[in-house]
């Protein structure tokens, strides 16, 4: 009896830590990066939303955009749904399915962990990808999200 | 407009060679998906004519896309092998094999134009129909996507524009195609009567549709209109004859965190031309549609219920005076079908699903043979149909 007790205060812990660090990400500012190549500065939800749902496939100068994204799971990803593109995960996911099995495109290229995000936009030319709280990395800069065109 | 079996071909090797010539893996992809369930429609010759339980319901497709380096040039295909009884012919088939080049492309606007065999992109499950975890249930509301009709809806040999832009009234799509679809000598029984020994050949099929949606709300407006020709063959009981058909749908989807709606609606107009006598016309306007709701439990499980309802005669919904006029051999039933669904999806590991439903059906009106019915195994107003599917992509 004792042990499952135990167990059960372990599995919540690990609960309320998950449901806190959801909690906190969604709080926290989503930074959108791309590689330092990139010559785009500015983009607004919808373009955001094109590129991560991968109907928009080349920056304006013509280079290949690669997209990396974190688990479905991962609360960034969530915070980045709600938050910066305005859509539930599910319905990017769906998005994601269409394309990759009717031929209109294909899916991002899904990552496990942040540090792993840090280095393939620092390394892929034409990368867009996003973090939590980015303030400066090397060979990457934060995209300015603006309020959609009028 | 026909696409030569050349052109297929020539798609088919060119994704074949760069496949395995791509210099980078970043410019080949590709992914696929199996499936296979167990199902059972009694009473009725949806599945299979003993209505028993069966397994023909397999799902197994294989797709690559290869982008051609520096230019605004990909090609993408999909081989599909489909086991559903007599819902459609089973067997491999090219599900599309198409070039798609990218016309317009700025962080405002993208339109691609795509050739070859391109797929139906205008209905809300139509483009990934025969793709297990894109679908909300095992069997799609017949009413508008009708099985025995798959291989004729799934998509034309010809030309699709897709276009997309946003502006701040929302997000905007448009949808456009023309081309034709092959009929086999199987689906041709299966659309007119298992003794029919002639050929169906559609002329043309013509679609397009235009889509607004914010973050919740969906909605769409389309039209089609095509054209068939039957060509009788050696001692058969038609003769040659015309169709046409012209529909026109509404759409749209309302979603929330949890909760997720859809409904699709349409009216169509069928006039079939001679293919029984020289003279005969039969002109009728055919209506249905569905609606639907999801319920996300959590990311992993979703619980699925719908209503469909589809009269193929909108001035005889019950199917009374078509019953008269065949001297009472063709029941009313068959002049409507109506189909209540409960269903769940389980996606229980990644990229992997289980799916479960259950159907009410009354009436038979969405059963091949279409232009003749069969009444000896379909000889019930109402009956069931349940599923089970598991299915993994990659």
């Amino acid at each position: 009896m004792k042990g499952l007790l135990s167990r059960l205060a372990n599995v919540t812990f690990i609960l309320m830590t998950m449901l806190a660090t959801a909690a906190f990400a969604e709080d926290r500012t989503v930074s959108v990066i791309v590689n330092i190549d990139v010559k785009t500065e500015q983009l607004t939800p919808a373009q955001l939303r094109k590129i991560f749902s991968m109907r928009q496939t080349v920056w304006p100068d013509g280079q290949a955009i690669s997209v990396f994204v974190l688990k479905t799971e991962n609360p960034v990803h969530q915070a980045l749904c709600k938050n910066v593109l305005k859509m539930f995960p599910y319905q990017i996911e769906r998005l994601w399915n269409k394309l990759a099995y009717s031929g209109l495109g294909d899916k991002p290229i899904e990552l496990d962990s942040a540090e792993e995000m840090l280095k393939k936009i620092s390394s892929t030319p034409g990368a867009i990808g996003y973090l939590l709280d980015v303030t400066s990395a090397e060979n990457v800069k934060k995209i300015r999200v603006m309020e959609n065109s009028k | 407009m026909k696409i030569s079996v050349n052109l297929l071909v020539l798609l088919g090797l060119t994704l074949f060679v760069f496949s395995f010539n791509a210099s980078s893996s970043d410019n080949f992809n590709w992914r696929g998906f199996v499936a296979q369930g167990v199902i059972q429609a009694e009473h009725s010759n949806y599945i299979d004519d003993e209505g028993d339980v069966t397994l023909k319901l397999t799902e197994v497709g294989l797709n690559g896309s290869y982008t051609f380096e520096n230019s605004n040039f990909r090609v993408a295909g999909q081989v599909v092998y489909l086991n559903g009884g007599n819902r459609y012919p089973e067997g491999f088939r090219v599900d599309y094999l198409f070039f798609d080049w990218r016309a317009i492309t700025n962080l405002d606007w993208q339109v691609n134009v795509h050739l070859g065999r391109v797929k139906n992109y205008h209905w809300l499950y139509s483009s990934t129909r025969d793709v297990p975890h894109t679908r909300p249930t095992i069997i799609l509301p017949q009413s508008i996507y009708f099985d025995a009709f798959r291989d004729v809806a799934l998509g034309v040999d010809g030309v699709a524009v897709v276009a997309n832009t946003s502006n701040s009234w929302g997000d905007w799509e448009f949808n456009w195609s023309y081309g034709n679809s092959p009929i086999s000598e199987e689906q041709t029984k299966n659309l007119i009567a298992p003794t029919s020994m002639g050929n169906i050949e559609q002329e043309y099929v013509h679609q397009g549709n235009l889509v607004w949606h914010d973050q919740v709300l969906k909605l769409s407006a389309g039209l089609l209109d095509s054209k068939f020709e039957y060509v009788s063959g050696a001692q058969d009981f038609f003769i040659d004859g015309k169709a046409q058909v012209q529909r026109i749908i509404l759409q749209g989807t309302y979603e929330t965190q949890n909760w997720l709606l859809a409904f699709e609606l349409f009216r169509e107009r069928n006039i079939y031309n001679n293919l029984i006598f020289d003279g005969f016309i039969n002109n009728t306007q055919s209506e249905g549609g569905y609606v639907q709701g999801r319920y996300l439990i959590n990311k992993d499980l979703a619980l699925t219920t719908r209503l469909d309802i589809f009269d193929l005669d909108r001035k005889d919904r019950n199917g009374e005076a078509r019953s008269a006029q065949s001297g009472g051999q063709i029941p009313a039933y068959f002049g409507y079908q109506d189909q209540f669904t409960l269903g769940v999806s389980w996606t229980f590991a990644e990229d992997w699903q289980l799916q479960a439903e259950f159907h009410r059906v009354k009436g038979t009106g969405r059963l091949a043979p279409v232009f003749m019915p069969n009444i000896m195994q379909n000889d019930r107003k109402y009956w069931n149909i349940w599923g089970v599917q598991f299915a993994h992509w990659f």
